[in-house]
């Protein structure tokens, strides 16, 4: 192994690394205030996202502007040497690949539907115009933790099921299983980020250059290009991951990676067909709407859409969340899943709080420091539990089931839900009545019975009911602090 | 799969120079990058943290106008022809002229909450609003939009009332009730969080045109319940206390002029009625600037006295206006 491939390498495993143990130490409740969404603050996929969708620029995302910057200097390097889930694709590649020679010289070759990924970003982007971002759908950083945190940490002693995961599993599987065949082809077909960065690439200053003389057209450079670049012929400096794994591969010395590097020869094709690039822009502004109109809580509030604590209003909501699952991941009770269908067509992937999976800790506000977009805000805790004075934030409101509840329907004593009751005083009270049994002989009940305006839908009630699949005390929607249209109360 | 490794067609130009770029590709390779990083560093800065402009929420206008000399704060009059009972109310408080400058914009809010025909006496009399839409016009008002939140399907209630067509023939323009543009507002009270019609936040005047109509719960609808049909989705929250709803939506909302229809009433199985039985002719319309009082009239005309109406009491302490019926000047039959 060569000093630059063995460089590259390190620099993988540690980026790797780093990306596992900061998903790890949410996973394990670090009290610490660790960078959780280093990764997703330079991504600036996610920045652009979120800017064209909210038409604001989020502080924390500002640092992808640094990764821009790098790009027009060293191209996609980001691709090559730091991306989590570019590493563990060639890593798939690597160790999975029967591949010999010959094949990899056939499989390394540019394809004209690699520029699929750049019309998928231009979708994407249009689509967040309109306020409608889409991105964390395939975005890699996204994609890998929440396949992560619904497919790897599920996995270990004491990890949580999350229910709503295997689509979100199955992609990274899907990714890694396709990199077996052709490198990287999530990178060089799919992957909007690495498009984004190939737009920046094209000016990039450091680039692979060839010295027309002393090439022997033996394609040697060929064998391990990840890109599809195609260092040899008209180097296209878009797809080249900066790998530079065709460096050191020629026997002649005559490619190198050097600063403002001789430009490489127009590809004889233009990457981009003008007429695709409009369609998909189109695409993604008639999708936005007809997202939109497959339901969701934009316009009514949903009772099984129960959003984390913190929450923005359901349409800024939407355009600001990255579906990466980091709220997911840091809830100590699992009570945050991926949204299959409470969301909408629209909201898929993004978190939804789910009361029979865990309820919300009252003074817990791990979710909202997590979110790299602020679609979720950092709540301190005194603000959340309502101790600075002013009313809690509430994420929904209980309600009994009286056909179910124990003291209700079986005339059998059961005070769970109350006790468990977090709010001070009690939003849970209970209504002691005397009542005749089957016998005929009077018994004393406590009837548990939701005050709503003191109730902030936590849940902790619907978690430890013992009427099993489906509690007698649910929580829904109404109430939440975030829709002001979604309440019942006068008052409230 | 047979792969033939085929030579790359080298556009090798003879010209091609051994090493590094010519100084005219240099510069242009510099530039271009500069400009990129340019670029990225203004979008940037252009739009770090730029909050849309959260400017707060519009407080809703005083639409009154100050009452000049001598003129009576409320008066009734009476007769077969509402137009006519329309037209003598409004002389004898001086004149629409009183009420709205020349080219202003005014709003009128008639109740047509039900899909139901004029003589159900569930919604205000076409020709109630008719005529005040022309009344409005000769004095001088660029523009009269009618609008409501209707309870049952809009299309069909501004239809089936006769509202739709009375006021376009009058030169006003209902507005298309099943699309209308909802605002935040900031209310305060019990309507906190609620939304209003969008143009109400826009226009100069406001006239409210209420029908007298019993209610099931706060007994009787009148001016100041009339103001629900302005508020969007959540206003059914405000029943949990009616009355002190609908004094806190009395104090929000300060109409121009108020003008109660009591050309029939309904008397019975309010707010929507339907049976013929429950609608009596009274022949009466009322108009003045004291909502309070207006509300103390209409609740006369419907039997019921107004020192038992809860949000009549609570309107007047605090100080909306007088609850004495008495106070209305009573001009007769024409």
């Amino acid at each position: 192994m060569t000093a630059t491939r063995l460089t590259r390498v390190l620099y993988q495993a540690t980026f790797l690394g780093l990306f596992l143990w900061l998903l790890a130490r949410l996973a394990a409740g670090d009290p610490r205030a660790w960078p959780y969404a280093l990764f997703q603050w330079f991504d600036p996929l996610a920045a652009s996202g979120v800017t064209l969708a909210a038409k604001t620029l989020p502080a924390a995302l500002a640092l992808a502007a640094l990764l821009l910057l790098a790009t027009v200097v060293l191209g996609r390097a980001f691709c090559g040497w730091v991306c989590p889930l570019g590493t563990l694709q060639q890593l798939s590649s690597f160790l999975l690949s029967p591949r010999s020679r010959r094949e990899s010289l056939a499989v390394n070759r540019w394809r004209r539907w690699y520029a699929l990924k750049y019309y998928l970003l231009a979708g994407f982007l249009a689509a967040a115009v309109l306020g409608s971002l889409q991105t964390g759908l395939l975005d890699p950083l996204s994609t890998l933790a929440r396949g992560l945190a619904a497919g790897a940490w599920p996995l270990l002693p004491g990890g949580r099921a999350v229910p709503g995961g295997w689509l979100a599993v199955g992609l990274v599987a899907a990714i890694l299983v396709a990199s077996r065949f052709v490198p990287r082809l999530f990178c060089r077909a799919f992957c909007p980020l690495g498009a984004l960065l190939g737009v920046f690439a094209r000016f990039a200053l450091f680039r692979i250059e060839r010295r027309g003389g002393a090439c022997t057209d033996c394609a040697l450079c060929r064998f391990a290009c990840q890109g599809a670049d195609e260092p040899l012929g008209a180097h296209r400096v878009g797809e080249c991951m900066v790998c530079l794994n065709c460096v050191p591969s020629c026997p002649e010395g005559a490619i190198g990676y050097r600063w403002l590097g001789r430009a490489a020869p127009a590809p004889e094709r233009p990457d981009l067909s003008r007429r695709y690039l409009l369609g998909s822009v189109l695409g993604g502004l008639v999708a936005a709407p007809l997202l939109r109109a497959a339901g969701g809580g934009r316009g009514a509030a949903r009772g099984s859409l129960i959003r984390p604590p913190g929450a923005l209003p359901e349409g800024e909501f939407l355009q600001r969340c990255l579906k990466c699952s980091l709220c997911a991941q840091s809830c100590p009770t699992g009570a945050i899943q991926p949204a299959l269908a409470q969301a909408g067509v629209e909201g898929f992937w993004t978190p939804v709080v789910v009361p029979r999976r865990g309820g919300c800790e009252f003074a817990c506000t791990r979710c909202g420091e997590a979110c790299p977009s602020g679609a979720i805000e950092p709540l301190a805790a005194a603000r959340k539990t309502g101790y600075d004075g002013r009313p809690p934030v509430r994420i929904g409101t209980a309600f009994v089931d009286r056909g179910r509840c124990l003291p209700w329907a079986m005339a059998t004593p059961c005070i769970v839900c109350e006790e468990m009751c977090p709010t001070d005083p009690k939003a849970i009270w209970l209504d002691r009545v005397e009542e005749p049994g089957r016998d005929g002989r009077m018994r004393s009940l406590a009837r548990p019975r939701v005050e709503p305006i003191r109730c902030v839908g936590c849940g902790l009630c619907e978690n430890r009911c013992p009427v099993g699949e489906e509690a007698a005390i649910r929580v829904t929607s109404v109430g939440e602090t975030r829709d002001p249209l979604n309440r019942m109360v006068l008052g409230s | 799969m047979t792969i033939r490794h085929e030579p790359e067609r080298h556009t090798q130009g003879a010209g091609e120079p051994a090493e590094g770029l010519t100084r005219r590709e240099a510069v242009v390779r510099l530039s271009s990058a500069a400009l990129a990083a340019a670029a990225v560093g203004a979008g940037t800065l252009g739009f770090f943290e730029r909050r849309r402009a959260s400017a707060a929420e519009p407080a809703i206008r005083d639409w009154r106008l100050p009452v000049q000399g001598e003129a009576a704060r409320a008066v009734a009059a009476r007769g077969a022809d509402a137009a006519a009972n329309v037209r003598r109310a409004l002389a004898a408080l001086g004149g629409m002229e009183r009420f709205l400058r020349r080219g202003e914009t005014v709003l009128l809010k008639p109740n047509v909450g039900w899909d139901r025909l004029p003589e159900q006496a569930a919604n205000t009399d076409p020709l109630v609003v008719a005529e005040l839409v022309r009344l409005c016009r000769a004095a001088g008002a660029a523009r009269v939009i009618v609008a409501d939140i209707s309870c049952n399907d809009p299309g069909r209630c501004f239809a089936r009332s006769g509202i739709a067509a009375a006021v376009a023939a009058a030169g006003g323009e209902a507005l298309d009730a099943r699309r209308l543009p909802m605002a935040a507002a900031s209310l305060p009270g019990a309507a906190a969080g609620l939304e209003v019609i969008e143009q109400l936040l826009t226009v100069d005047r406001v006239i409210n045109v209420p029908v007298a109509k019993h209610h099931g719960l706060s007994r009787v609808t009148l001016g100041m319940k009339n103001w629900f049909g302005v508020l969007g989705r959540g206003r059914n929250r405000l029943h949990q206390d009616i009355d002190r709803s609908i004094a806190e939506l009395g104090a929000i909302f300060r109409p121009t002029l108020t003008v109660i229809d009591a050309t029939r009433v309904l008397l019975d199985n309010g707010p929507q009625g339907g049976s013929l039985d429950d609608v009596k002719a009274v022949g009466a319309v009322a108009a003045g600037v004291d909502p309070v009082l207006l509300d103390a009239w209409g609740a006369v005309q419907l039997g019921v006295k107004p020192r038992q109406l809860g949000f009549l009491v609570e309107a007047e302490k605090r100080g909306l206006g007088k609850g004495d019926p008495g106070l209305v000047q009573e001009l007769g039959k024409a």
